[in-house]
């Protein structure tokens, strides 16, 4: 199978290109009485050639949301679409082959593999895959986030910053159709923070990635060109050019919302990674600020 | 903090579980050989002290018979009517009883055991200690009529009016079975053919007026003490050997001793075996439960647990662990005892497990061994366990081992592994078995330890090396593997040291069988010059009619006989020797090859002339002319002169100190009665080989104790002879194995919960299952590999040494079974990929969501 991700060339994308498509996405965890609604029948385009933040409060259900468009986890209904290829329904083996050829990871922490060094690690999806490199894109790549003197270093022979570049390398490296990163600078401090969101920038705007960033830090989703605001597993919102003040604004106001159900405000209200059951009410009052488009999230137009 | 233990260890009666295996391994080693043993000699001891009589005459052995000589010591039968009048004296019989005929039925096959015991054949002389009753038929009277014990018969399906050829030293005679006798008593193995008095003196020792013993029963209110010393009192005391019934029984017991010491030695062999790898499965699970467990532990310190409670709760652990461990182990034992004993029921003894004893000595043993071993393997852990600070808690749990530096351990190996070397060095240099033997074992020792320590020092180097094609060959899954058997050498170095130690000894033991088969095919070659050899695969000598029937064979030219015989020789120095002899015809150049220092075969076994090899001879101060007294079995010593000195590698074998041999002439005048071992037979001249062997077999079929062998034929039945001691090295191999596979097992398992984040990133970047369980299972191969090698490495050295130790007895050739070394390497990776099943299995099942989203 001749996958997308080898016709795709970057710095071509067209903006009106989807990357990743999902319509009807739920998932829900338990059954019966107890099920719980870690997303409730998500659309959403993510569109090729931006940097797109997905935002929301502790269990607003946005690294599910996540892991079920990269195929790590299995959806309850609805359909994800990678490019033109549906993946919900693809087989354990066929999921493992597109995660590996057609998309780019990098997580909060514990990115890498210990006992590689860091251009090992780089190369690591395309090894295991068995392909070469594009050597040139792999110079550019490594020139861009600055490794090029780094690239013999174990993991632990480097900082926290530059572990997170040698992952954004990483993702880089096979030029994939796209790449999720969950909460990439989580475990950073401002910084390296910054410089690695700088270069998520930098992939999109120069080198033509499509890049969707799950984080909670305002900051960091200001970094982006279009927020997509979750809570209680459906998207309430979305804000272009985002900057942080919006973006923390927008937020605070969730903190409002769900105070009358949770007792307490704050970022812990909802129990760790549990969604809270699909209520009605918390979405209704989070009113979109730009007109109403509210759970078909299509991102606007360059 | 009991509590907190107890919970611990049985919330990780999961990751215990092998180790626990480890030790109801080990334990029921141990238990199993001792209940066997003592079950064994209490069998033994039962049935030699019911059957022996209170007192018992015998002719006086003055010699030790280290190969069988054939000659069968005799007492006048006369002397039991001597006896019977002495005063005190209720009874007494001639008995007359040789342990070394053969019973053939009418289609030629022998009706003894098949196992090596002995047919024994004797008088009929039923009384309340015999160890059979007739159970159907009536006793033999007369000399055609014989009864046969009852599990022969069934064995051979042999029937009441059957007929039987015996052959005994002085001749083959026929006779019918009119009776079968059963065993009372347990059978220790030998088949049993009994014949009228008359018969058994006239038949089976060829002299109507000899016994081969007296039985004596005591009168009413004599003790066998008493009795013992008024017999001695009446007949002389230094013309015979007299024994009360316990020292009688002793006796019997220490002659089958021997074998029951193999078995016990050989059983606790097993269990050394299975406890010194156990205790580095031990250790690693502890080092690695700890590891884990860091934060839990310095949260326990944080609460205000001082460093002993947690060593002391890790010690509970261990305990808790052993005494389980023990109790399985123990019953296990027992399991392994009764199947021991079904098995020696198959070849033929017929013990019963309802018999089974278990000594008190058996549990106290298998609790220590287990709690022992248990305790002394988490010792160490223990200690690692309360030196971890209460920062521990807080701070990312680090995997322990990887941090702390190997100099003392490099430190500590290097030193033992220098005193092994020297111990070694010293065997090799030694020109004394005896000291050279010591050495060896210290050597063995030290090096094994110093190995076990310097283990992780060695894993770097060597895996680098074992595993450097890995990613040229498995791409970046073979280099993560390579890798991940380098990350933490402690834990790789322990748990291949499980294997290493076996395969250490299996290295050595087959390096030395090799140089032994190999040592023995030169000297056969070398030595042996005839077309055949005829002889008995046990080397056990046969009667002279055998002789008569092979010189008569048509085609048959020279036929040279030999025999063996004990001696003791005075020599120059003053020293008393006591050894085994040969003797020869005359024209034994024609059939051996003999190289000589001084003098040549005529001058060796010429009249009144003895021959011996020159480096004894120099060491004990003998020279050509030297006149030295040899004294036969018996007590009749007779003056010989040293004619000639041989230059032999070696002497024929073990327990033939001196390489002594004479004219078979000489041997007849000194100690007639023997029979010969061995038959040397060229063809005549205009007769092929393939005719001669034709006539040969065709005489030799009513004797099938004996077989006709050529050179290729006489060096399998040696190598056949060693791989005795193979089958052993194979059985230790195979135990070795299995704790290794556990250990793999266990370690594996335990970096697999270890790396969970690990595994879930590779799965979430696209490493598909199978090149995951590849990966796991290519670090398990390595793992194995490098446990091989190492053990192997070392076996070969210990190899080389063994045979240096064998070289001073005259094994001087050096050979390595490189197929056999290989075949381990080979196998030792299959090893890896058998216990890397599991691991790799859980890990390929893991869930990659749980697995990065576990923080």
């Amino acid at each position: 199978m001749s996958t997308p991700a080898a016709q795709y060339v970057p710095g071509q994308a067209s903006a009106d290109g989807i990357a990743a498509r999902a319509r009807g996405l739920t998932k829900a965890y338990g059954s019966g009485e107890t099920t719980v609604l870690a997303l409730d029948s998500v659309d959403v385009d993510i569109a090729r050639g931006r940097f797109t933040a997905v935002m929301g409060p502790s269990g607003s259900g946005k690294s599910t949301l996540m892991h079920c468009l990269a195929g790590l986890d299995t959806v309850s209904a609805g359909q994800v679409w990678l490019g033109d290829t549906e993946i919900t329904g693809l087989k354990e083996r066929e999921l493992t082959r597109l995660r590996r050829d057609r998309i780019g990871f990098m997580f909060q922490s514990f990115n890498l593999i210990p006992t590689l060094n860091a251009a090992e690690n780089i190369t690591l999806p395309m090894d295991i895959a068995g392909k070469k490199a594009d050597e040139k894109w792999l110079d550019q790549v490594i020139d861009t986030l600055g490794l090029r003197d780094r690239l013999g270093h174990r993991p632990s022979q480097l900082s926290g910053g530059q572990q997170q570049r040698v992952a954004c390398a990483r993702a880089l490296a096979s030029r994939p159709e796209l790449i999720f990163a969950d909460e990439p600078t989580g475990n950073l401090d401002s910084r390296a923070g910054l410089e690695v969101l700088g270069f998520l920038r930098e992939a999109v705007d120069q080198l033509g990635q499509t890049v969707v960033m799950v984080t909670h830090d305002p900051g960091a989703a200001a970094h982006s060109d279009l927020v997509l605001f979750l809570a209680d597993g459906r998207i309430v919102d979305e804000m272009e050019r985002p900057t942080a003040e919006a973006v923390l604004e927008r937020m605070k106001r969730f903190d409002v919302s769900r105070a009358p159900f949770d007792g307490a405000p704050g970022e812990e209200a909802a129990p760790g990674g549990q969604a809270v059951p699909g209520e009605e009410a918390a979405p209704a009052e989070g009113t979109p600020r730009d007109g109403g488009i509210a759970s078909d999230g299509t991102p606007g137009k360059d | 903090m009991l509590k907190a233990t107890l919970r611990s260890f049985l919330a990780h009666k999961g990751r215990l579980l092998l180790s626990a295996l480890a030790v109801v391994l080990s334990v029921a080693f141990v238990a199993g050989s001792l209940i066997f043993s003592d079950t064994l000699s209490r069998t033994f001891d039962r049935l030699f002290a019911s059957t022996a009589p209170d007192v018992t005459v015998s002719p006086k052995e003055t010699l030790k018979e280290g190969v069988p000589s054939g000659m069968t010591a005799t007492l006048p039968a006369a002397l039991a009517e001597r006896v019977a009048r002495v005063d005190g004296v209720a009874d007494a019989r001639a008995d007359a009883e040789v342990q070394n005929i053969t019973v053939v039925d009418s289609d030629n096959e022998s009706v003894g055991p098949t196992t090596g015991a002995p047919t024994i054949g004797t008088d009929w002389s039923p009384d309340q200690r015999s160890p059979v009753e007739l159970t159907s038929g009536h006793a033999p009277r007369g000399p055609a009529e014989a009864l046969l014990d009852s599990e022969s018969a069934d064995r051979k399906h042999v029937r009441i009016g059957d007929t039987l050829t015996v052959i005994a030293g002085p001749g083959s005679f026929k006779v019918r079975v009119v009776g079968i006798a059963t065993f009372t008593t347990t059978n220790p193995g030998a088949a049993l053919l009994f014949l009228d008095t008359p018969t058994a003196q006239q038949k089976l020792l060829g002299n109507p007026r000899a016994a081969t013993s007296i039985s004596v029963d005591a009168a009413e209110g004599v003790s066998d003490a008493q009795l013992k010393q008024r017999v001695a009192a009446a007949v002389g005391a230094n013309r015979y050997e007299f024994r009360t019934a316990d020292e009688q029984a002793k006796s019997d017991v220490d002659q089958l001793g021997g074998f029951l010491d193999v078995i016990k030695y050989v059983m606790l062999g097993f269990a050394g075996i299975a406890v010194l790898v156990g205790v580095f499965l031990i250790v690693n699970t502890f080092s690695m439960l700890i590891a884990q467990r860091t934060r839990e532990l310095g949260l326990l310190r944080a609460l205000g647990a001082d460093r002993r409670q947690v060593r002391r709760s890790v010690l509970t652990e261990a305990l808790l662990l052993g005494l389980v461990g023990s109790t399985l182990g123990l019953a296990t034992g027992i399991g392994l005892a009764a199947g021991l004993i079904t098995l020696m029921n198959t070849f033929g003894m017929n013990i019963k497990s309802s018999e089974m004893v278990i000594g008190w000595g058996t549990p106290v043993a298998a609790y220590v061994v287990g709690v022992g071993v248990t305790f002394v393997a988490a010792y160490l852990p223990a200690r690692r366990a309360a030196g971890v600070s209460p920062m521990a808690a807080l701070a990312d749990a680090e995997i322990a081992g990887i941090g702390r530096p190997l100099r003392t351990r490099a430190i500590v190996g290097a030193v033992v592994g220098a005193l092994g070397a020297a111990a070694l060095v010293g065997c090799v240099t030694a020109s004394r078995t005896a000291s050279a033997a010591s050495l060896l074992g210290l050597g063995v020792v030290l090096t094994l330890l110093a190995t076990v320590i310097a283990g992780p020092l060695l894993v770097r180097p060597v895996i680098r090396v074992l595993g450097g094609a890995f990613p040229a060959l498995f791409g970046s899954v073979g280099r993560m593997s390579q890798r991940n058997a380098l990350r933490n050498p402690r834990r790789t170095g322990a748990t291949a040291a499980a294997l290493m130690v076996g395969l250490a000894l299996v290295g050595g033991m087959s390096v030395a069988s090799a140089s032994m088969t190999k040592s023995f095919d030169q000297q056969i070659d070398r030595t042996l010059g005839a077309d055949y050899v005829i002889q008995n695969s046990n080397f056990l000598p046969f009667p002279e009619e055998l002789t008569d029937a092979v010189r008569d064979t048509p085609g048959a030219g020279l036929v040279v006989r030999s025999r063996f015989t004990p001696v003791a020789v005075r020599l120059p120095d003053g020293d008393r020797v006591e050894t085994t002899a040969a003797a020869y015809d005359p024209r034994l150049d024609e059939v051996a090859h003999i190289t000589y220092a001084q003098g040549d075969t005529p001058a060796a076994l010429a009249a009144g002339r003895i021959a011996m090899d020159r480096d004894f001879a120099r060491d004990h101060g003998a020279r050509v002319g030297s006149t030295v007294p040899v004294e036969f079995q018996g007590g009749r010593t007779t003056r010989l002169t040293v004619g000639a000195l041989t230059d032999q590698d070696s002497a024929e074998g073990f327990g033939t100190e001196g390489g002594l041999y004479f004219g078979l002439a000489t041997l007849e005048k000194s100690a007639p009665a023997g029979q010969d071992s061995a038959l040397y037979v060229n063809a005549a001249s205009g007769t092929s080989d393939d005719e001669l062997r034709t006539a040969l077999e065709r005489t030799l079929d009513p004797y099938p104790q004996v077989q006709v062998r050529d050179l290729a034929d006489y060096k399998k039945l040696v190598h056949d002879q060693i791989a005795v001691l193979l089958y052993l090295v194979y059985a230790l191999l195979g135990l070795a194995i299995v704790i290794a596979v556990l250990g793999v097992v266990n370690t594996l398992a335990l970096s697999v919960v270890e790396r969970t984040r690990e595994i879930g990133l590779l799965r979430a970047i696209g490493l598909a299952r199978r090149q995951l369980r590849r990966m796991i299972r290519l670090e398990s191969v390595v793992i194995a590999v490098f446990g091989a090698v190492l053990g192997l490495a070392l076996g070969l050295v210990w190899g080389v040494c063994i045979q240096q130790v064998l070289a001073l007895q005259g094994l001087t050739a050096f050979a390595v079974p490189w197929t056999t070394i290989v075949a381990v390497v080979v196998g030792s990776a299959v090893v890896g990929v058998v216990a890397a099943l599991l691991p790799a299995l859980r890990a390929s099942r893991m869930n990659v969501l749980a697995a990065i989203a576990h923080e």
